[in-house]
């Protein structure tokens, strides 16, 4: 048993290289992976914690979102039951105003429409009168409406001295106005007429083509009228009474 | 028969002559240092660790834990200090079992040095936790006339570990020589067997005292506590 002072110092001397080799290679690899181990569990477990933490703040939420909705469901379902009356009653006014208009509007059109139809059927129903009663008297009598009228009014002014005296007053001019100028015998024989019973008058014939076929005598602010405008308007009446009805349901029905 | 691998010199380095100890000391530091350095090479924490590396945790965690337990608080120092004695000393003592390695443990050079690196660690350990004046004053506590006895006590610690072993492990690599000659079979494989239980026992009561030691020369002593810390074993 012996001792080697050399070999102590160079054991003492590989212990200290030894000590800082492992140090270097296995104390401070070994601690601080440990360490960055454990920190890395730690921050892991407490971004685990957060996670879990705002997970059941979550739930909670939503559980206080479904029990609200629960309980606000009856209400919700009442609130739109009365939105969908509420619009179903405006389209539905909505709706019926605008048939009303709609139907105003025809109502108004069929008016319309019955009036020209009346007015012209009114106006073409005269004209046929008048033509009628012209071919009849032309065929017939061989005379014009306006002479048979003319000579009329010729036959009637003896009926009538008193009252044409007095409407004169004291004019002694008289007027007779006609749509066509009269035949000078026509004239002739209105002329003597009104010489017999008015024999200081003067009688002027005159032509107004806006007239109805007849005959207006003028005498000083009097004015006596044998016209056929008071048969035309009288057939007015007759086409309301007789023929209006029928027209009216026709256009109804048109409608 | 050869009682200490001093004796045999393998080369010369820079006039020095490097005998079996000194070289096999450096087989054990390089397999120390290389089987830690490429375990914990690729040591990350987002790579998962490997058996290799749960070993190496396992170990220096259970070096931690002893030294945590006698001294009650974690210093990294102690730990490379007592650590360091601790895995040199195993390894070297169950390389015995490999033929032909002559392990340095067996040599009264290499414990005598590693119990002079303890006898002059407990010291700067003492002086860097109390101060130097605090340190010297445990001589003289709890009272003057332990001086001596004190300093005989702390020279004794240094040559009861440094004996110790050595006379363990030489013990049990002669035998195991004497062994083989006397009975080649089956004896001298128990004998292996014993030793390596032994070595390790061995390194761990080193490692153990090594820390009791700097534990008891570091550990600042409260009124009351006036017991010696350090314990003897036989």
């Amino acid at each position: 048993m012996s001792i080697d002072w050399i070999t102590i110092g160079a054991q003492i001397v590989n212990f200290l290289v030894l000590i800082w080799l492992l140090k270097k290679f296995l104390y401070r690899p070994i601690l601080d992976g440990i360490d960055a181990r454990e920190a890395e569990i730690s921050e892991r477990m407490g971004e685990a914690a957060a996670v879990r933490t705002s997970a059941e703040v979550k739930e909670a939420e939503y559980k206080a979102q479904i029990a609200e909705l629960s309980a606000s469901r009856a209400e919700m379902l009442e609130n739109a039951r009365r939105k969908a009356e509420d619009e179903r009653d405006a389209l539905l006014a909505e709706t019926r105003a605008r048939l009303e208009k709609e139907q105003a509007e025809r109502e108004a059109r069929r008016g319309e429409e019955a009036r020209a139809f009346t007015e012209d059927l009114h106006q073409n129903g005269a004209q046929a009168l008048l033509d009628l009663t012209r071919k009849a008297l032309a065929d017939l009598a061989d005379e014009t409406l306006e002479q048979r009228i003319a000579l009329h009014a010729a036959g009637q002014l003896k009926n009538m001295a008193d009252n044409l005296r007095d409407a004169a007053g004291d004019r002694h001019d008289a007027t007779v106005l006609t749509r066509d100028p009269l035949p000078t015998d026509v004239q002739d024989r209105l002329r003597d007429e009104l010489a017999a019973i008015l024999p200081d008058f003067t009688l002027r014939f005159d032509t107004d083509p806006g007239l109805s076929p007849g005959l207006n005598l003028r005498l000083g602010g009097a004015q006596v009228g044998w016209t056929t405008d008071s048969y035309l308007s009288g057939l007015d009446a007759v086409l309301e009474d007789r023929v209006g009805r029928p027209i009216r349901k026709g256009l109804t029905d048109a409608a | 028969m050869q009682l200490t691998p001093d004796d045999s010199i393998l080369f010369t380095l820079l006039g020095l002559p490097v005998n079996a100890t000194i070289f096999n000391t450096w087989i054990i530091m390089a397999v120390l240092a290389g089987v830690a350095a490429l375990i914990t090479r690729n040591l990350r924490p987002d790579v998962p660790p490997n058996r290799w590396r749960t070993a190496l945790e396992v170990t220096v965690n259970g070096i931690v834990s002893q030294i945590a337990e006698i001294t009650g608080r974690h210093d990294p120092r102690v730990l490379y200090f007592s650590g360091t004695l601790f895995l040199f000393i195993v390894t070297a003592n169950l390389l015995t079992a490999v033929p032909g390695f002559d392990t340095p443990t067996a040599s009264l050079s290499t414990t005598v040095a590693l119990a002079l690196s303890v006898v002059i660690a407990v010291p700067m350990f003492g002086i860097g936790s109390r101060g130097i004046m605090g340190y010297l004053r445990t001589y003289i506590e709890p009272s003057i006339i332990m001086l001596p006895f004190n300093i005989i006590s702390e020279f004794s610690r240094g040559i009861s570990l440094a004996i110790r072993l050595y006379g363990n492990i030489m013990s049990g690599a002669v035998i195991a020589a004497i062994l083989l000659g006397v009975a080649p079979f089956f004896f001298p494989v128990v004998m292996n067997m014993l030793g390596l239980l032994t070595g390790v026992i061995q390194a761990y009561i080193f490692a153990i005292l090594a820390t009791v030691y700097i534990s008891s020369a570091t550990a600042v002593p409260s009124a009351s506590d006036t017991s010696e810390t350090t314990k003897e074993t036989p």
